[in-house]
């Protein structure tokens, strides 16, 4: 350390002025922006440590980002999926009241109320969030599901569900109306029941028969037949014969008829004759009659639904199967649509992959959410089909109004709630539901995470203002201290104290 | 003794004080210019006859502590060196940017990880889509930018450097002209005391701009020599060459090939002939001149590689495509087949083999090459250290690369050949086990946009694809960070951010899922030209790690540098406080002296009066 002499140049007093006065400047851009430093260099040893935080920082910053963004989307799913819930549950109930009410009016109260859900449906399923469609799966840019009139009446060629629910009524009902089956006497006393070879009309499964003297025979062979042989002798009145018809959609009927002594026998009946033939004949148009209110009701109902199925258990990789015609009435069996000539209800992405994972959203380095939903995933597809039925077919007013209504009850309320065994709209909600806690536990965790970075990374790039404002206290004391003494030392030179003029 | 005798010797008095006065005067005048230094006169007493007959100024001193100076003259290299250095490096650091600032590296580089986050979740927003490209050329922009700012700083001290050559140049032929004057000179009077003033002020200026050793000779002569011993200025002044480059690129390196040398150089030629390159010779270790120097070739140089290597890094991490081999085991040999059709120019085949002697590892890189003038290409131009390179000559056709390849790793035992098409098999010496192949690969860059994987050219160098080309002028990584930009096909189409085909549906986020795992997951080999890592081990992580490497390292280069600084000033400081006490003139002594001046003038008049009383008594009697 040398000591200046007094009255010379000090330079080096200068520059520790300057010196001072930069470090309060420094202190006081530290106090006003809060940071230690402008540049990495004088963050000290920790400048590394910060690139890391800053980073890891923005990487929560993002993933809290994408969890908002992805609720808000489950949400909206969420709301469109309890809708659809509640839209199963309400035709449900409208079915059962309008069956119980019975008449045409309770089938067109129910027609009405399934038109308007279907609306509603295809609105909900149609929804979109931000970007993209919620139930397309990865085909966010299209709509998953054609229109609510496309589906119904289809779409100039293509055939929208009520025309495929026509054909097929007319290729099950056949041209007799008596479900492609076919009545015939061989020879005297005897009546065969022959099925049709294609895939349409009832199918007969299994006879059972208490008519005494009568031989019932089959069903054999394939097509499948059966005959009753009436020439051992006449029943008694009471006994009975009861065969079972498989339907187009797998459900099955029974169809039961009693010998009886009455004149005309009434329905489900038929009258014990003379003898065999007479028998044999009276059995032959009872059954027609029986045949033919079967076919009216049951067998129009399971032939709708199956129609729907094959309308609704399509994509567009594999169009719906239709019947082969015109003409319907005798067709010989269904042959593959092609999206030119059927509407393709579903219009979103079909893959071999579950639906939950059509969309993925990292919320965390090291955690996945799945929340993707297709609108052909089983539950709702089920759900759909259902509310389709019901709006596309309309019930006549006539005497088997209200049969045909029970039979549509019961084919389409079950699957209104799901198949039995199979995926239901509850099922996907508590899937979406699960991924909602994943999202809402990983918010909670990034929030702790953030705060202990921030603070950390505050500590090294941050300042503390008591102790800059304590620091600019003993540097301002300093540095006035250090130009007092400087400004004294330029004053104390001899030439001040020498007399004017020598 | 005589009357007489007493009035010469007032007038003699009289005279010298005048003269004192006047230096005194001068003193005064110029106690603030700089480089004077205190004048005294040495008076010395006339004797004649036994007796003292008056007194005269003998000489003029100048009045200095000559060690001090010497000392002074060594710090003044080394703290305008440390000076220059820590300024520049100052300055890089702003080219980082404010810590955790919008304008940083991590900020801009973070926002486009967290682009690509948002996009893979939500792949079918258009807004994510744009987001995206929007921060990715907001990376390549901050980039580009830095890159320049880099090769802005390298231009000024290529300007430092032009600069300090003309000071130098000036101060060494105004010594030599001192020179030649104070040899001419055999007084030390006052004017060859301010030349002396002079020239040392020269020295000084010299002795900032580069280390100077000063040998003082005979009739005040002085030669200048660098440290390294080359003399600068003896009784002629050497000269100093400079030929800076207007405009400074990352390719433009100082090279001894004068051919391919990109930035100026120093060339001293002495006045008896001959020259010498100083960078060449390393002949100048300190002073402006060394800052200025080790910023331009090696402080900014490395910065610029670190800057390159993220952008190769970046841009590689979402192009390259590594396919495996098929396993074959042809008669008694087993190998790999792969196809070799894709490679671009600077795409390698890797090929893993054991020795089976040794029982150890090796690898081979083959590179492919389109200009044969770059070949053989040295081990350092892959990233990994363990392999062994060659470069592979595909300029001639696909037909010699074969037999190239069978070349290049026959020493080891290994067999190549080609079993059809583009195919290369790739088999073991069979029966001799004395090699096994244990793993043959590819890495190819995706060139174009819907190639059907998730690889994508989502950086381009320029309007062309970024394959790391090796040609004979070097890597296509050199300044890579100064021309990185997003695929314009990409920021035109940015559906293609998703669309890996034409049918991949909007919402799969198989691509950009691949893109956010490769920058923030994958870890990465950095060249050892970034200075981070060695060629044994070189830097390997994600590109977050090793920008922060390189954050750390930069800013811990500019911390030292200032606190060296700050150090050298101190030391510069307190010598130049003690030239100064000695040297600079203290008004308060002059002051006293013109006081004693003033005394002693009115006592040699006095003397004169009482001198001519003296005679008046006598003429008068």
């Amino acid at each position: 350390m040398t000591t200046s002499t007094i009255g010379g140049t000090t330079a080096a007093n200068i520059q520790s002025l300057i010196n001072l006065r930069s470090q309060l400047d420094d202190l006081q851009r530290q106090l006003s922006t809060g940071k230690k430093s402008t540049t990495y260099a004088g963050l000290g040893l920790g400048r590394g440590v910060t690139v890391s935080l800053n980073s890891q920082l923005s990487a929560i910053n993002s993933f809290d980002q994408t969890i908002s963004n992805v609720s808000t989307k489950i949400s909206v799913a969420q709301l469109s999926l309890g809708n659809m819930f509640d839209i199963g549950n309400s035709l449900k109930t409208a079915m059962a009241q309008g069956n119980s009410g019975g008449g045409t009016l309770g089938a067109t109260a129910v027609q009405q109320n399934a038109n308007i859900s279907l609306d509603e449906m295809i609105g909900d399923l149609n929804t979109q969030a931000g970007a993209g469609y919620l139930f397309s799966g990865r085909d966010t840019d299209k709509a998953p599901v054609k229109t609510y009139d496309h589906i119904l009446n289809g779409n100039g060629s293509q055939a929208g569900l009520k025309q495929i629910i026509s054909e097929r009524n007319q290729a099950d009902l056949g041209a007799n109306g008596l479900g492609r089956l076919t009545l015939s006497s061989p020879s005297a006393g005897t009546a065969t029941l022959t099925e049709d070879a294609t895939t349409f009309g009832m199918k007969i499964a299994s006879v059972t028969s208490t008519l005494s003297n009568a031989t019932v025979s089959g069903p054999t062979g394939s097509p499948a037949t059966m005959s009753v042989d009436f020439t051992g002798g006449n029943p008694s009145p009471g006994d009975a014969i009861t065969m079972r018809f498989t339907m187009p959609d797998g459900s099955t009927e029974n169809m039961t008829m009693t010998a009886t002594t009455a004149n005309p026998p009434g329905a489900n009946s038929f009258t014990i004759g003379a003898n065999a033939s007479d028998t044999a004949a009276n059995f032959q148009s009872g059954m027609t009659s029986a045949l033919g209110t079967l076919a009216a009701t049951s067998l129009t109902a399971a032939s709708a639904v199956q129609a729907s199925n094959e309308f609704f258990n399509a994509d567009a990789n594999n169009p719906p199967l239709r019947v082969d015609g015109p003409p319907f009435d005798s067709a010989s069996g269904l042959v593959a649509g092609t999206s030119a000539n059927s509407v393709i209800w579903y219009q979103g992405e079909t893959g071999s992959d579950p639906a939950r994972s059509s969309a993925t959203a990292r919320i965390d380095p090291s955690l996945t959410v799945n929340y993707g939903v297709r609108a052909n995933e089983q539950g709702i597809r089920s759900l759909l089909q259902g509310v389709a039925t019901m709006a596309a077919v309309t019930v006549p007013n006539d005497a088997n109004t209200s049969a045909l209504s029970s039979a549509f009850n019961q084919r389409v309320a079950p699957s209104l709630n799901g198949t039995a065994g199979g995926q239901t709209v509850s099922n996907i909600q508590t899937d979406l539901a699960n991924a909602q806690v994943a999202l809402n536990s990983a918010t909670q965790r990034h929030a702790q995470q953030s705060s202990t970075l921030s603070t950390y990374l505050d500590q090294i790039q941050g300042v503390s203002n008591e102790q800059v404002g304590a620091e600019i206290l003993t540097l301002q004391t300093r540095l006035q201290a250090s130009m007092q003494v400087t400004a004294m030392l330029y004053q104390t030179s001899l030439v001040n104290y020498m007399p004017p003029g020598g | 003794m005589s009357l007489t005798q007493a009035l010469v010797s007032a007038i003699s008095g009289l005279k010298v004080n005048q003269s004192a006065l006047a230096l005194v005067s001068a003193n005064v005048a110029n106690a603030s210019t700089p480089g004077y230094v205190r004048k005294t006169a040495t008076e010395v007493a006339i004797a004649g006859n036994g007796t003292g007959i008056g007194v005269r100024i003998s000489s003029i001193q100048r009045q200095f502590d000559s060690y001090v100076q010497s000392q002074l003259w060594t710090e003044n290299a080394g703290a305008s060196y440390a000076t220059t250095r820590a300024n520049s490096l100052n300055q890089l650091q702003t080219v980082y940017g404010d810590p955790g600032s919008d304008a940083s590296l991590e900020t801009v580089y973070n926002n486009f990880t967290s682009a690509l986050q948002a996009l893979s979740s939500s792949p079918d927003d258009p807004a994510a889509r744009n987001q995206a490209l929007d921060a990715g050329q907001l990376l390549t922009q901050q980039l580009n930018s830095m890159s320049n700012g880099i090769q802005s700083l390298r231009g000024d001290a290529e300007l430092g450097l032009s600069d300090a050559v003309s000071q130098a140049n000036e101060a060494m032929s105004q010594i030599a002209k001192l020179n030649q004057q104070l040899a001419g000179s055999t007084l030390n009077d006052s004017a060859t005391a301010t030349m002396e003033d002079q020239r040392d002020n020269y020295i000084g200026q010299l002795s900032q701009l580069m280390d100077v050793k000063v040998i003082a000779g005979d009739h005040n002569q002085v030669s200048v020599y660098t440290n390294s011993g080359i003399q600068l200025v003896g009784n002629q002044a050497a000269h100093l060459d400079f030929n800076p480059q207007g405009t400074m690129a990352a390719n433009a390196l100082w090279t001894p090939d004068p051919t391919t040398r990109g930035v100026g150089t120093i060339v001293l030629s002495s006045p008896n002939g001959g020259s010498v390159d100083l960078i060449q010779s390393k002949s100048i270790r300190s002073g402006t001149i060394a800052a200025d120097l080790q910023l331009r070739d090696s402080d900014l140089v490395q910065a610029q590689n670190q800057l390159d290597a993220v952008a190769s890094a970046l841009a590689g991490a979402l192009s390259d495509k590594t396919t495996q081999g098929v396993a074959v085991s042809p008669g008694l040999q087993q190998g790999f087949d792969i196809d070799i059709s894709g490679l671009s120019t600077g795409n390698k085949i890797t090929i893993n083999y054991t020795d089976q002697l040794t029982n150890t590892s090796h690898t081979i890189s083959l590179v492919r090459v389109d200009d044969p003038s770059a070949l053989p290409l040295p081990d350092t131009a892959t990233a990994s250290p363990n392999d062994k390179v060659y470069g592979i000559d595909f300029s001639a056709g696909m037909t010699t690369v074969y037999g190239q390849i069978a070349n290049a790793i026959g020493s080891t035992g290994m067999v190549a050949s080609n079993t059809g098409g583009t195919t290369l098999r790739v088999l073991n010496d069979g029966p001799g086990n004395i090699v096994a192949v244990t793993g043959v690969s590819t890495t190819q860059t995706a060139t174009t946009l819907q190639g059907g994987s998730s690889e994508l050219p989502f950086f381009t160098d320029g309007s062309a694809n970024y394959t790391g080309a090796i040609g004979p002028a070097g890597s296509q990584g050199v300044g890579f960070s100064s021309r990185i930009t997003v695929n314009g096909s990409l920021t035109a189409d940015p559906s293609l951010l998703v669309k890996m085909t034409s049918t991949t549906a909007a919402a799969d986020s198989t691509r950009p899922d691949f893109l956010y795992q490769q920058l923030t997951g994958s870890s990465l080999q950095f060249a050892p030209t970034s200075g981070l890592g060695t060629a044994a081990a070189p830097f390997t992580g994600t590109i977050t790690t090793f920008v922060r490497q390189m954050i750390s390292v930069q800013g811990q280069a500019a911390d030292t540098a200032s606190s060296l600084k700050q150090g050298q000033d101190v030391v510069l400081n307190s010598l130049q406080q003690r030239y100064d006490d000695s040297a600079n003139v203290n008004v308060d002594q002059e002051m006293a002296n013109l006081i004693q001046l003033q005394n002693a003038y009115a006592a040699n008049a006095r003397v004169l009066s009482a001198v001519r009383d003296m005679i008046n008594t006598l003429m008068q009697m």
